[in-house]
């Protein structure tokens, strides 16, 4: 797939804001289609994305009152650090892992700059362009004839066997990307492990990360090839202003670092520049953990109150700790040293002991919801996507989730799914692309 | 595989066959009379082919309007002064602001009959925007990113010869949608000349490898039989642009017993896969000669008829993306493995009738289809995989027993042929012209 060698810097001049460049992975149906036949002298250097000129609100900015009524305004798609990873958990979600099928660096990068041409006009929304006459539409339309942005984002991430012997980046992998490796209570389906490439497509409606999902896929196909996936969504907060509650009805994350405190996020989310041992490329990535966890919401259901919070650590009801009076008190485990208050064994309080010591063993979580039918038993097969980002998966998911080896309500669940992954480092203008660190 | 009026599972070629077989009931001639109308199909499900009824006439109206345009290229233009008026007297009137980038125009046909509104390039006849099936006194829009160059519109008016109206030029340096010059029937009765004779030849071949296997059931060498099996039905399997044509005979031959009340065990299951699921699920002799008789049968039958059966050209285009898109959706997922395992050799033969009809609409191809290399490369890509899953000593492995990552490959593979074979059908729809 390899043309001419496009660099970063290769933007037309006097494009229209917002203009992707002129590449695709897909040389010929789309791209060629689009350019067709009278246009065909430009086939030859790599059939052009024939973008409708008149998309592409800037970020932030709505398009069109009536047409957004009921959709989110759109959120940035350029930035230091990719969107979709501070912000709390849309409505709904798509999280899917992909194995690459490129046959190459060239075709890798061409994959990696598809992926963000689409990106940017998805995230921005827009009028897809005209396929004319010689070519399918341009657009599935599930949106209507304009794409409405709908808060989207999309976060691509990358696998540690995106690293192996294919495409020759074995010397620039992430310090501390592995293979996510087996917990004691996981009961992991290597069909639903691992993965070159995670995407996460979240917006708030369902509509919108189907349509962003089949757009992709779409401009791909030859690329990568979908290895599993999984639709979440997260829970209006109830009641209003508290934190959305998980299928186990408790509230999840409450206890995230702040996100606006730009201390907390890079010394706990953003590899930061120069970091020990990071290849230079991965600076204001961050490390993506994704669990696949069923909980067994009937087994749950069977069990007295006082022994789930007592396992959770946390009243159901308010989401206050068992030793204070709100959502958002501190635990004082100095006070409680036997766990008479809060058992010890609780899972706040082997998640986060809140000394000094552990401060640096803190992740962003980030989960959505599942659910997806019945299992052998006519059980519901219902769960929780589990997702945190962190600097480093050793000092920060490992070691906590090595502290909750054990904890009671490991009974309730059982992880089956997800994979380790490195969310690249955000794209920063309209000629930057995704990964450009790393291919350069 | 491609199977047309296989009960119950919808797909595209059954909808195709449908057309076909109204057009063979003597409902609305397809594309041979020109482009049908869509709306003056009463029930066929059909795609592409339009009629409108009328003489061809009349030459472009050159009118030379010039309007300067000022070019921004980035914004949308509404257009609203832009009513274009399609009449028997009047075509293409009512230009009033011409910028290049995207443009909508409202096409008001204020005809008595049925329109059609294409916009063209006068020089080439190349048609960048159409809107089929205007009905009279109708208003729709018409979307189209205008590049510099000359434009003007034609109308085709139920009863009327087409008109061409005004020529408008649009300055600038914008680059906008591209026209796909039109083909005609007439440019696609040679193809299918060409292809009803690759069929006549498969159909030979398929009728000798048919009796070789239709005589070792009845001899009880049934590991013979199974030998003989493959090659038969890939002789078959290659054959794909023509199943429309085949009709019910392509039910008989190749159908599946999805949607048949009993399933495998329905007496309507009939065919390759009939043979194939006894062949390797124990059945003995004096079960399968029914079946083969009736296949053996079958395939004379088609052969004695074929001289007589003409092929839509609309089919040659379509299969061209459809043969493809069926070996994915029945070959690549193991749902057509009736006991054999050998998926990836019906995929191989789909490749190879899909090669077969774009070779054939190739001189049309060339000229309107720049992605047409990317469409050889993608099918080279995929031809490799699919030969490479092939053991040492010429068995096929099953699809489910490939490795993830060259099942992958196979996959993101047809899906990207696919893609790029998706315009195929569109540029090669017959049009008036």
């Amino acid at each position: 797939m390899a043309g001419p060698d496009d660099g970063p810097h290769d933007a037309e001049a006097g494009a229209c804001p917002g203009r992707p460049p002129r590449r695709s992975f897909l040389r010929g149906a789309l791209g060629a289609g689009l350019t067709g036949a009278v246009a065909g002298a430009a086939a030859g250097a790599g059939a052009g994305y024939a973008y409708s000129s008149s998309q592409a609100a800037p970020p932030g900015q709505v398009l069109d009152a009536t047409m957004v009524q009921g959709r989110l305004p759109a959120v940035s798609f350029h930035g230091r650090h990719q969107a979709g990873i501070l912000a709390k958990p849309e409505r709904q979600t798509i999280m899917l892992s992909f194995n690459v099928t490129a046959g190459g660096r060239g075709e890798l990068t061409d994959l990696l700059r598809t992926i963000t041409a689409r990106a940017r006009f998805l995230t921005a929304g827009g009028i897809p362009p005209q396929a004319g006459l010689g070519a399918p539409p341009s657009d599935s339309g599930v949106l209507g004839p304009t794409v409405v942005p709908d808060g989207l984002t999309v976060t691509v991430g990358v696998g540690s066997t995106l690293f192996d012997d294919r495409y020759g980046l074995a010397a620039r992998k992430p310090a501390g990307l592995i293979p996510m490796t087996a917990f004691p209570n996981d009961d992991l389906d290597p069909a639903q492990c691992g993965g070159d490439l995670s995407l996460q497509l979240s917006a708030g409606s369902q509509d919108t990360v189907l349509h962003a999902l089949r757009d992709i896929a779409r401009h791909t196909r030859g690329g990568m090839q979908a290895l599993w996936r999984i639709d979440g969504f997260s829970s209006p907060a109830r009641p209003a202003g508290t934190t959305p509650r998980n299928l186990q009805g408790f509230m999840d994350g409450i206890a995230n670092p702040d996100t606006g405190r730009a201390e907390a996020m890079n010394s706990l989310v953003w590899v930061q520049p120069g970091a020990r041992g990071e290849p230079a490329w991965t600076a204001d990535g961050s490390y993506q953990v994704i669990r696949l966890i069923r909980m067994f919401v009937e087994f749950w259901d069977r069990v007295d109150i006082i022994e789930q919070e007592n396992m959770i650590g946390r009243r159901k009801d308010t989401g206050a700790p068992l030793d204070a009076n709100t959502e958002f008190g501190r635990p004082d485990y100095t006070l409680d040293p036997t766990g008479a208050v809060i058992p010890l064994t609780a899972h706040i309080r082997l998640a986060n002991p809140r000394t000094p010591q552990t401060e640096a063993n803190r992740i962003l979580r980030r989960a959505h919801n599942y659910d997806r039918g019945l299992d052998a038993v006519g059980d519901l097969d219902m769960g929780l996507i589990f997702a945190c980002y962190q600097q480093d998966i050793a000092r920060q998911f490992v070691t906590v989730q090595t502290r909750l080896i054990g904890e009671p309500m490991a009974g309730f669940i059982s992880p089956f799914g997800g994979g380790y992954f490195f969310a690249l480092p955000g794209v920063r203008d309209t000629r930057d692309y995704l990964g450009r660190g790393l291919l350069a | 595989m491609p199977a047309d009026v296989r009960p119950a599972r919808p797909q595209p070629l059954a909808h195709r066959a449908l057309r076909w077989l109204m057009a063979m009931a003597g409902g609305p001639a397809p594309a041979r009379a020109g482009r049908v109308r869509r709306d003056h199909i009463v029930t066929g499900p059909g795609r592409g082919g339009r009629v409108l009824a009328g003489p061809v006439l009349a030459g472009p109206v050159l009118a030379g309007i010039m309007l300067a345009a000022g070019l921004s290229g980035c914004g949308t233009h509404t257009a609203a002064g832009n009513v274009i008026t399609a009449s028997a007297g009047a075509c293409g009137t009512g230009w009033r602001q011409v910028t290049g980038g995207m443009q909508t125009f409202q096409i008001r046909n204020s005809s008595i009959g049925g329109a059609e509104v294409d916009l063209i390039n006068p020089a080439s006849g190349a048609v960048y925007a159409e809107v089929a099936g205007l009905g009279p006194g109708t208003t729709r829009p018409m979307r189209v990113d205008l590049g510099s160059g000359r434009y003007a519109f034609r109308c085709l008016i139920q009863d009327t010869g087409p008109l061409t109206g005004p020529v408008v030029r649009v300055g600038g340096q914008h680059q906008g949608a591209p026209a796909v010059l039109p083909v005609t029937t007439d440019n696609l009765l040679g193809p299918a000349r060409v292809y009803h004779a690759y069929v006549s030849a498969g159909l030979n071949t398929l009728v000798r490898q048919v009796s070789a296997l239709t005589a070792r059931i009845r001899a009880g060498q049934l590991a013979a039989a199974r030998a003989a099996w493959l090659p038969a039905h890939l002789t078959y399997e290659r054959l794909g642009a023509a199943y429309g044509t085949f009709g019910n005979y392509d039910t008989e031959i190749d159908g599946r017993p999805d949607g048949l009340p009993r399933g495998l065990s329905d007496p309507a299951f009939t065919g390759f896969y009939r043979i194939e699921y006894g062949l390797w699920h124990g059945q003995n002799a004096r079960q399968l000669d029914a079946p083969a008789a009736k296949l053996d049968s079958g395939v004379r039958a088609l052969r004695g008829f074929w001289p007589g059966m003409e092929i839509n050209v609309l089919d040659l285009g379509l299969r061209t993306h459809e043969i493809l898109e069926n070996a994915l959706q029945f070959q690549l997922t193991g749902h057509d493995d009736y006991g054999s395992g050998t998926t990836l050799a019906t995929t191989a033969a789909n490749i190879t009738g899909t090669r077969e009809t774009l070779g054939i609409l190739h001189p049309l191809l060339a000229a309107r289809y720049p992605g047409l290399a990317a469409v050889n490369a993608g099918l080279d890509r995929l031809g490799r995989l699919v030969s490479a899953a092939r053991q040492a000593d010429g068995r096929w492995t099953p699809v489910s027993k490939l490795a993830t990552i060259q099942r992958e490959q196979i996959d993101a593979a047809a899906g990207q042929v696919l893609e790029e074979l998706a315009p195929v059908a569109a540029m090669t729809e017959p049009r008036r012209s």
